[in-house]
């Protein structure tokens, strides 16, 4: 047996590693703008930084292979606070959040910032309700969490099966915005895309499992943090004279405000509309930004806002990186860190809305029909943005301008009117947070396969650890590039929907594991049961991806309710937790000391090594 | 099923043997329920009084799109660190009590 090790000192030079990385990223973006200007094709500056760095992300991936468990699962249990802070926040906002929720608030304003609040406010739960504990805990999954924490193998397999939806869901929209991103700058079809995508993130995870994935992605948050910043603080300069977006779009205000009036967006009662999140396909802006629940009431905000701050604090890709810090106390800064990385990203992208919504109104929407500027002809031809002058009155009304929610992000840059490489640097940026949540995503779902179920059902280990695991990874990325490939799917309302099936699921199984002594085996299977139940009849019965989606919410805050109430419920009828589940709640309490896990496994090493000390004498 | 009992080996609740690890308990819950109650009370008000608060105006922003878009995010950081250094203090003080 394969003793984890005690030694946790990180290696010194990441800080300088990752200073190489970045700065040879910027080097590389300065090199192409000025190649732009020297007469270089849009074509091979889009191959050039979209290529770049995915060889780097397969170097980094290749270079951080390794054939030890702890290391495979948990990263070997020394990534410094702040590097999975980057991953926290990469997994956390992901694609969908970066190119969807920027979109969703360019369409809804103010009514799309329950989205945003419930992410950062989801975060602070975790890392305070559930972090410290499962970190404590060892354990590599979820899954293998409540198995042990309860005894029990059977509530170890319900539990990862019941981990399928949300992950699978989640993995599916986030690889299908980095294969519509990776078609959009690259000559590949979706389909290609979508396979190179997938083939991709199971080559950063294959050699080296959560290692790899921690290394790759806080290369990938660091590429596309600068690609965000550099993009948007320009933009800033140019509008506002004012390198911090952030906090002076609020002086475009009054122009944008003007802007909407002159293109006759007027205020929405919110009983006007059905009420759902903006869909995939382009739209109509239908309300002013600054009108408050306009387009969803008040009532729908606090559910949606509840509803993603539950589902964020209990989603299982996220709580599967509580292990891989050096101590309890560290991950607790690694949840502060990672929360403060998402707050920045939720704070900028209102900004990213208001600077897009003002160039396109002023460029189109305010321009006669006859003069429409030539960047509209490049967006058309990408169908990120449709105008056309339907009623013949010679402009471009908002009724007439048909904006893709997806597409928002990338029409800031050519409205600008910034050269081409800034385009591809949002794109690069764009795949590279996407390609991180995606890659977890798929490590957490083939390692509770692999771990949970394969291990656990197959007593005998045919396949050794980490080439179950390894096969895990290959069938789940082959899986899901061939359901992108025959499957529509809104990647934003399969977010919505993954993060409602982790909070009916998962939180108050976790609540109560953790917080409540008296907890039980049973009261455990019956709160999941109930609030993945729930969810489900909502998914099948309320239309799946479509319209009702939006109804997950209510249906999630629902399930919760119920798996709290059947959770105590049952636990106070069934009889009282064993001895062993009683020491466990107690250990898992105790800041000090290894994982509970580790020394689980030291002790069997060292019983092991004593049985054969005895057969040898 | 029947009910167990508590028993002298198989306690129901902390018995006081442990009175650093009792308080150390005591003082993460109601430090956990205190910011979580906190940071829901602010997005509540923010939520409720938000349309109100528009008429107000700061830094160039409506009060009710700044708190919701900006200040409840800052807030919520600021408790996140502060959550951090308190528990921390927590801890020490159960790993020296337990040294005693």
């Amino acid at each position: 047996m394969r003793v984890p090790s005690r030694l946790r000192t990180p290696n010194p030079h990441l800080g300088a590693y990752y200073a190489i990385v970045t700065s040879a990223f910027i080097s590389i973006v300065i090199v192409l703008a000025m190649f732009e200007q020297l007469g270089w094709g849009k074509a091979l500056i889009a191959q050039t930084m979209m290529l770049g760095p995915l060889a780097l992300y397969l170097v980094i991936a290749t270079g951080t292979r390794t054939y030890d468990a702890e290391d495979f699962f948990v990263s070997g249990r020394r990534v410094p606070a702040v590097y999975n802070g980057f991953v926290l926040a990469a997994v956390a906002v992901g694609g969908v959040g970066f190119v969807a929720y920027t979109g969703t608030v360019f369409l809804l304003g103010f009514d799309a910032l329950a989205i945003g609040l419930g992410w950062a406010v989801g975060l602070l739960a975790a890392s305070i309700l559930f972090v410290p504990y499962l970190r404590k805990a060892g354990s590599y999954t979820l899954p293998a969490f409540l198995g042990h924490r309860f005894r029990s193998r059977s509530l170890r397999i319900a539990a990862s099966a019941m981990q399928l939806p949300p992950t699978a869901l989640l993995l599916a929209a986030e690889l299908k915005l980095a294969a519509l991103v990776a078609a959009l700058f690259l000559p590949l079809s979706f389909s290609i895309a979508a396979i190179m995508v997938a083939a991709i993130i199971a080559a950063s995870v294959l050699l080296g499992g959560m290692r790899s994935l921690t290394w790759t992605a806080s290369a990938q948050f660091l590429i596309a943090a600068v690609g965000l910043v550099a993009v948007v603080t320009t933009v800033s300069v140019l509008l506002t004279n004012v390198p911090a977006p952030q906090f002076t779009y609020g002086s475009l205000f009054p122009a944008l405000q003007n802007a909407e009036i002159g293109a006759g967006v007027a205020p929405l009662d919110p009983g006007t509309v059905a009420i759902m999140l903006p869909g995939q396909d382009p739209l109509p802006t239908v309300k002013p930004l600054l009108q408050a629940f306009g387009f969803i009431g008040p009532f729908d905000f606090a559910a949606l806002f509840l509803c993603l701050a539950f589902g964020m604090a209990a989603l299982p890709t996220l709580l599967a990186r509580s292990g891989v810090t050096s101590s309890l106390a560290d991950q607790r800064r690694a949840c502060a860190w990672g929360l403060l990385f998402v707050a920045l990203f939720v704070m900028t992208a209102p900004a990213v809305a208001v600077f897009a919504k003002l160039l396109i109104f002023r460029d189109i929407a305010l321009a006669p029909a006859s003069s429409l500027p030539a960047w509209l002809a490049e967006l058309s031809q990408s169908q990120l943005l449709q105008a056309g002058d339907a009623n013949g009155d010679g402009s471009i009304a908002a009724g007439e301008l048909f904006i893709k929610r997806d597409g928002v992000l990338f029409a800031l840059s050519p409205g600008a009117g910034l050269p081409y490489v800034f385009a591809v640097l949002m794109g690069v940026s764009a795949l590279a947070v996407a390609l991180a949540a995606s890659a977890s995503h798929l490590f957490t779902l083939a390692a509770s396969l692999s771990e949970d179920i394969y291990r656990v059902a197959d007593p005998r280990h045919v396949l050794p650890q980490l080439i179950a695991a390894r096969v895990a990874v290959a069938a789940v990325a082959l899986a899901a590039a061939v359901f992108l490939i025959i499957a529509d799917l809104d990647p934003l309302s399969a977010a919505l929907l993954a993060l409602s099936f982790a909070g009916a699921t998962f939180f108050p199984v976790l609540l109560l594991a953790i917080w409540w002594r008296r907890f039980t085996k049973w009261g455990a299977m019956a709160a999941m049961g109930i609030g993945f139940a729930v969810m489900l009849i909502e998914a099948v019965f309320g239309a799946g991806f479509g319209k009702a989606a939006f109804n997950a919410p209510v249906a999630s805050l629902l399930g919760i309710l119920l798996a709290l109430a059947a959770g105590i419920g049952v636990s106070f009828y069934f009889a009282r937790p064993s001895k062993a589940e009683d020491d466990y709640w107690e250990e898992m309490r105790d800041p000090e000391g290894e994982t509970i896990y580790d020394r689980a496994q030291w002790r069997a090493a060292a019983t092991a090594s004593t049985s054969a000390a005895a057969t040898e004498q | 099923m029947a009910t167990e009992t508590p028993t002298s080996d198989h306690p129901a609740i902390p018995t006081g043997d442990h009175p650093a690890r009792d308080r150390h308990q005591i003082q993460t819950l109601i430090l956990a329920a205190s910011i979580l109650v906190v940071a829901l009370a602010a997005v509540v008000f923010s939520v409720t009084f938000a349309a109100s608060l528009n008429r107000y105006g700061v830094l160039y922003f409506p009060l009710g799109f700044y708190l919701l878009a900006q200040g409840l995010l800052i807030f919520i950081v600021v408790l996140a660190f502060w959550f951090v250094r308190i528990q921390e203090r927590i801890d020490l003080a159960r790993s020296q009590g337990e040294g005693l």
